[in-house]
């Protein structure tokens, strides 16, 4: 192809480069969006759609169950997120200073079970945890504990969704903060170390503050993670007891593949989007900061 | 202490010394329900549920992983899994090298603009529109076909993201050189900047392959014969079978807990390279 003009040539070189690319985002990304808003207002039935208005929104919320599952859902992002970055940040400074062997040990050992994944994890746990042939549940009878089906009872499942999901992910949270922290200049460890300053006081003055921006980012992406949380639902509870477990990605599944509600499912997937564009602002910007 | 190799050798702090046993303790704890699950599949479905149980296997038995494949059509889920994974990867990879090299070498009008457009969509999970989603599978005869499961993975503009950065820290003297010689736009791009990038295709090569591989949801709407799943939404309605036997269930889970065992063994350097590229971009 011979152009004569090179400004509008290498326009048109870069146009095809992202084409590709583009064209997949307009199709798998932006066209849903905007399908999922419009079907929201819509009652579906097999091929025939009637335009509703805000009835979907309307009956969500009148819903007691979709109610239930925000509130799990805001409990689950708020533990899990604030375990994975307490949690993640006392083991990565613990060891970011220690020799190579001992700190990919302590890595690989924490990213395993992200590796095999919430689906292998969530089998095993529900094996554990099963109130007949689970090992923690004969624990449980052993020490005379007063609930040994733990994800029978509606005061400990939500603690145990919180605690497996925790311990299955945080391991990429360690690998975030750790490489993080070995970044951090040696010198100003150097200098504190001559001010006599005690570790807990260097980690709390420099490397916390100094890895700030990884902690944003642990937290957003942890958020939105959380936020979709399916497959332990899904594998250990099915939402049960009671809908004691549910949360929103959960009920929009059932409303979609089971109930075939398919605008009110679009309406709570409408609203989860409204909140992961809302959470995800301070990342944005922090990435297009240095631009 | 913070300097492991000063020459004043003193004390250790007990914080210190405290919180390593501490998260040294959690690191073996954490693999216990690995541990738990291998060693189960390999017990005598007696064996298993026996309380108080046997901590080491008193006889080990690899009939439960013969059970998974002659009962499930579990080779099939394991080539389903690698062809979705493989595929969606390889073009993920060829889409985005593309983009992100144009997005950072090259100059055409709109580009900031369309490139805040496609990162501002890399926060939200394609699960939130899965009705949406879910219809144009069906419109476009993709439902129950393995293609189905492909395609929204290639649209994340994770690898456009990713391999941004790397195509920026590549010279321009280079491209510039590689004109002087009189290559075209396409040829400097796949023999001069390709190769510089390498590392950088490498990490979205197995971060991508990975998620994608452990990806479940769209995998179970998708794929709904039974020969169509892939190996986690097969391996996971092991967990709904009427089989009683856990031990049948946890050699299901072992089965598709070992290709990513394995990968992540070989290429760790990658994980941690690639997982704290996405991040350390502030």
């Amino acid at each position: 192809m011979k152009l004569r003009n090179p400004y509008l040539r290498e326009n048109i070189t870069g146009y095809l480069f992202i084409l590709p690319q583009f064209l997949l985002f307009l199709l798998f990304i932006v066209y849903p969006i905007i399908e999922g808003i419009r079907l929201s207002f819509y009652k579906v039935q097999y091929q025939k759609e009637t335009f509703v208005g805000f009835d979907n929104y309307a009956t969500l919320f009148s819903d007691p169950v979709f109610f239930k599952s925000i509130v799990n859902t805001v409990i689950f992002v708020v533990f899990i997120v604030l375990l994975t970055v307490v949690f993640s940040l006392f083991v990565a400074s613990a060891v970011f200073d220690k020799n190579a062997k001992y700190v990919s040990f302590i890595r690989g050992s924490y990213y395993i079970p992200v590796m095999v994944s919430m689906v292998v994890m969530s089998m095993v746990w529900s094996f554990l945890l099963s109130p007949a042939n689970g090992l923690i549940s004969y624990m449980a009878r052993e020490m005379d504990l007063s609930v040994v089906n733990l994800l029978g009872n509606k005061n400990t499942v939500l603690p145990v969704i919180i605690f497996v999901t925790f311990a299955t992910n945080v391991g990429q949270a360690i690998i975030l903060y750790i490489a993080s922290m070995i970044g951090v200049p040696k010198d100003l460890f150097e200098a504190a170390e001559v001010d006599g300053a005690s570790r807990l006081k260097v980690i709390f003055q420099i490397l916390i503050p100094l890895v700030k921006p990884t902690t944003i980012y642990i937290t957003i992406v942890n958020i939105i993670a959380v936020l979709k949380i399916f497959v332990v639902i899904q594998l250990l509870t099915g939402g049960g007891p009671n809908n004691a477990s549910v949360t929103m990605m959960y009920y929009l599944y059932n409303n979609a593949f089971k109930f075939n509600q398919l605008g009110v499912a679009s309406a709570v997937g409408v609203i989860m989007f409204i909140i992961t564009m809302l959470l995800s602002v301070p990342q944005l910007r922090s990435m297009f900061k240095d631009k | 202490m913070l300097q492991p190799n000063t020459k004043s050798k003193r004390q250790r702090e007990k914080y210190d010394v405290v919180s390593n046993l501490i998260v040294a303790f959690f690191a073996i704890l954490n693999l216990f329900p690995l541990y738990w699950l291998f060693t189960s599949s390999m017990k005598n479905s007696s064996d298993v549920v026996k309380m108080p149980p046997d901590w080491w296997p008193k006889t080990f038995t690899l009939s439960n992983y013969f059970e998974v494949f002659e009962s499930q059509p579990a080779l099939r889920w394991t080539f389903n899994s690698l062809y979705v994974a493989g595929l969606s990867t390889v073009l993920l990879v060829i889409t985005s090298s593309m983009a992100a090299y144009a997005f950072s070498k090259l100059q055409f009008k709109g580009k900031n603009l369309i490139f805040v457009l496609l990162i501002s969509s890399l926060m939200v999970p394609k699960e939130v529109m899965i009705v949406p989603l879910f219809r144009i599978a069906q419109d476009l005869g993709l439902v129950n076909d393995l293609h189905g499961m492909i395609w929204p993975n290639v649209a994340t503009a994770f690898g456009v993201f990713l391999l941004k950065g790397f195509f920026d820290s590549a010279p321009d003297a280079l491209r510039e050189a590689a004109r002087i010689d009189g290559a075209g736009e396409v040829r400097t791009f796949l023999q001069i900047m390709l190769p510089i990038v390498k590392p950088g295709i490498g990490a979205l090569f197995i971060l991508n392959f990975v998620q994608v591989w452990n990806d479940y949801l769209w995998q179970l709407v998708i794929g709904q014969d039974r020969e169509m799943k892939t190996l986690m939404v097969g391996i996971a309605t092991l967990m709904q079978d009427l089989n009683p036997n856990f031990a049948y269930k946890m050699a299901g889970a072992t089965v598709a807990a070992i290709p990513m065992l394995i990968i992540f063994v070989l290429f760790q350097q990658y994980f941690t390279r690639g997982i704290s590229i996405g991040a350390v971009k502030e």
